[in-house]
């Protein structure tokens, strides 16, 4: 409990950043779907002259783009992007910091185990994302339901800005994984940075080339929004392989873990 | 009961060893000396004790409980200061004592005065941040986090560097104090003079091996001092015969030098009847120790 709580306030600065960050690119993105669907022949004129492939890197799915959910679900392609980058950042640092700030030996020589301090780290970083995920979606919500023209789903809203969570929770376990493999990580951002953009634009690539395989790959290409909005669903498909990754990386970073030689602080 | 018990403890790092075939055991309530040069083994074999690493051969006991399966429960009863402390740089000393002492079971209360105690005596400003902190001060709060359980087993691994002559002194003077209430204390060092104050016993390892375990005072008595005397008048050889445990012995027109090894009175009585200007006598080093117990082994 109490390495839960120091987490918690290590990194009460930054989730506060993050959270209020993502919540005002929203409510500021939100602000012009008036704009953009006053006309909405007009527009999706202009969009149906983009070229397919751009359409398809950008996102924008014609069926959808001016309705509140599939805007909203373009702006969650790139705040989702953002949000890996701090769910990863969470993940890879929340462990490693302690053996690059060389504190590994003070919270290791204490009567704690190591598989309690994983336990306690990993539900801490589980509370960040959660916390941003809370603020994100209810000021997503409240400002879609101030902004919107017409009448929409709160729940179909709801599942769309959750994917954000979901796409979290992947690089949350992806970072912890990495974080207890990579003996010496001396910056997270530098190794979650170059993680989560090569999943981003592998996925991206994968809808541009039609390929696929992508899609059971990258994260961020699990949740679509047409699939979402016909079925008030996400795909269970997609969410199992979420859940089996999610579970593996975890049992073996629980492993690795308590096993691991902690080296000398020079 | 033996506190600590390693029997055939052994360490490899890859292919390069750290500790090989490892035997100690640390009795209930001595201050055990552990010496040996830097990289000899001495760290390796501390961060097994505390389960900070896992040993590849042998296996280890502290309070009678094995190291690797126990770790968690022993630490409770073991209070840890390495050489160099490393903390939370955005936490006041305060902060991080207390986080520290949350772990133990014992009743916090206890603890918070028990930190307040330790800082006071050790004259640490606890509100400051531990990022402001000199390297001295940093060690301060380490000697407190490493006591502030009142734990059987203090386990201190070349812990005096950064504390002036002063603070070195209250430190040992509280390490004996502990040691007095029933602390067993287990101490590695690299410098002999800080290991002859506190210690009973000592261990000398090099190379991953131990090499000796001895009382400090017959191994003091049985190590070379080196001594340098001057003379007014140039000192005839004979005066230093019939002296056993002597050797290397130089004279010069008005300097006198050489190693001994013995009872100090018998040589102190020879130099008492000499006309001297000058004396130093020489703690032997760490690497005349080795040397003594290489000729002898």
């Amino acid at each position: 409990m109490n390495i839960f709580l120091r987490e918690l306030r290590a990194y009460r600065k930054s989730v506060l950043i993050w959270a209020l960050s993502l919540s005002l690119l929203s409510v500021i993105f939100l602000m012009l779907f008036p704009a953009f669907t006053k006309d909405t022949l007009a527009s999706q004129k202009v969009i149906e002259h983009f070229p397919l492939a751009i359409r398809q890197a950008l996102d924008i799915s014609l069926q959808y783009f001016f309705t509140i959910y599939g805007f909203f679900a373009y702006l969650l392609t790139f705040v989702g992007l953002a949000g890996a980058v701090q769910a990863m950042n969470i993940g890879v640092g929340i462990i490693s910091k302690e053996v690059s700030g060389k504190t590994a030996d003070f919270l290791l020589t204490k009567p704690v185990s190591r598989a309690a301090v994983i336990t306690s780290k990993l539900l801490a970083a589980f509370g960040l994302i959660l916390i941003t995920n809370i603020v994100f979606s209810l000021v997503s919500l409240v400002a879609a339901n101030i902004i919107s023209t017409t009448k929409f789903d709160n729940n179909i809203f709801a599942l769309t800005s959750a994917t954000m969570f979901l796409i979290q929770i992947f690089f949350l376990a992806l970072g912890i994984l990495t974080s207890v493999i990579i003996p010496k990580i001396k910056s997270a951002i530098s190794v979650s940075l170059p993680v989560v953009f090569s999943f981003f634009i592998i996925g991206t690539l994968g809808v541009i080339l039609g390929n696929d395989i992508v899609k059971y790959v990258s994260p961020f290409k699990f949740f679509d929004t047409n699939y979402i909005i016909s079925h008030k669903s996400y795909d269970p498909k997609y969410l199992m392989i979420e859940a089996v990754f999610i579970v593996v990386a975890i049992a073996i970073s629980y492993i690795v873990y308590t096993k691991k030689d902690v080296k000398a602080a020079v | 009961m033996n506190i600590i018990e390693t029997k055939k403890l052994t360490k490899y790092y890859g292919n390069s060893p750290g500790i090989i075939d490892l035997d100690l055991s640390v009795e209930q309530g001595e201050i055990f000396g552990f010496i040996g040069p830097n990289g000899a083994g001495k760290s390796t074999t501390i961060r097994t004790l505390l389960g900070l690493i896992r040993p590849t051969g042998g296996s280890a006991t502290i309070f009678g409980k094995d190291v690797v399966k126990f770790s968690p429960e022993i630490n409770e009863e073991v209070g840890y200061l390495p050489s160099e402390v490393f903390y939370y740089d955005d936490m006041r000393a305060i902060d991080l004592l207390k986080y520290s002492g949350s772990f133990y079971k014992k009743d916090q209360k206890v603890i918070a005065k028990r930190i307040n105690d330790l800082a006071a005596y050790l004259d640490l400003d606890l509100k400051k941040k531990i990022d402001d902190l000199s390297y001295g001060n940093k060690k301060k709060v380490g000697i407190i986090q490493g006591l502030l359980h009142q734990p059987k087993l203090i386990i201190l691994d070349e812990p005096t560097g950064g504390l002036d002559p002063l603070m070195q002194q209250r430190f040992f003077a509280l390490l004996k104090e502990e040691n007095k209430k029933g602390a067993t204390i287990l101490f590695s060092s690299h410098i002999l003079s800080e290991v002859q104050k506190l210690c009973d016993r000592v261990a000398i390892i090099k190379d991953g091996k131990i090499i000796k375990v001895e009382r400090i005072d017959s191994l003091i008595e049985n190590t070379n001092k080196r001594f340098k005397l001057e003379t007014a008048v140039k000192v005839d050889k004979s005066r230093f015969t019939g002296l056993t445990g002597i050797s290397d012995l130089v004279i010069t027109d008005n300097s006198i030098s050489f190693l001994y090894r013995g009872k100090i009175n018998d040589v102190t009585k020879i130099i008492a009847s000499l006309n001297l200007t000058n004396m130093l006598v020489e703690e032997p080093d760490l690497e005349e120790i080795f040397l003594h117990y290489y000729a002898t082994d």
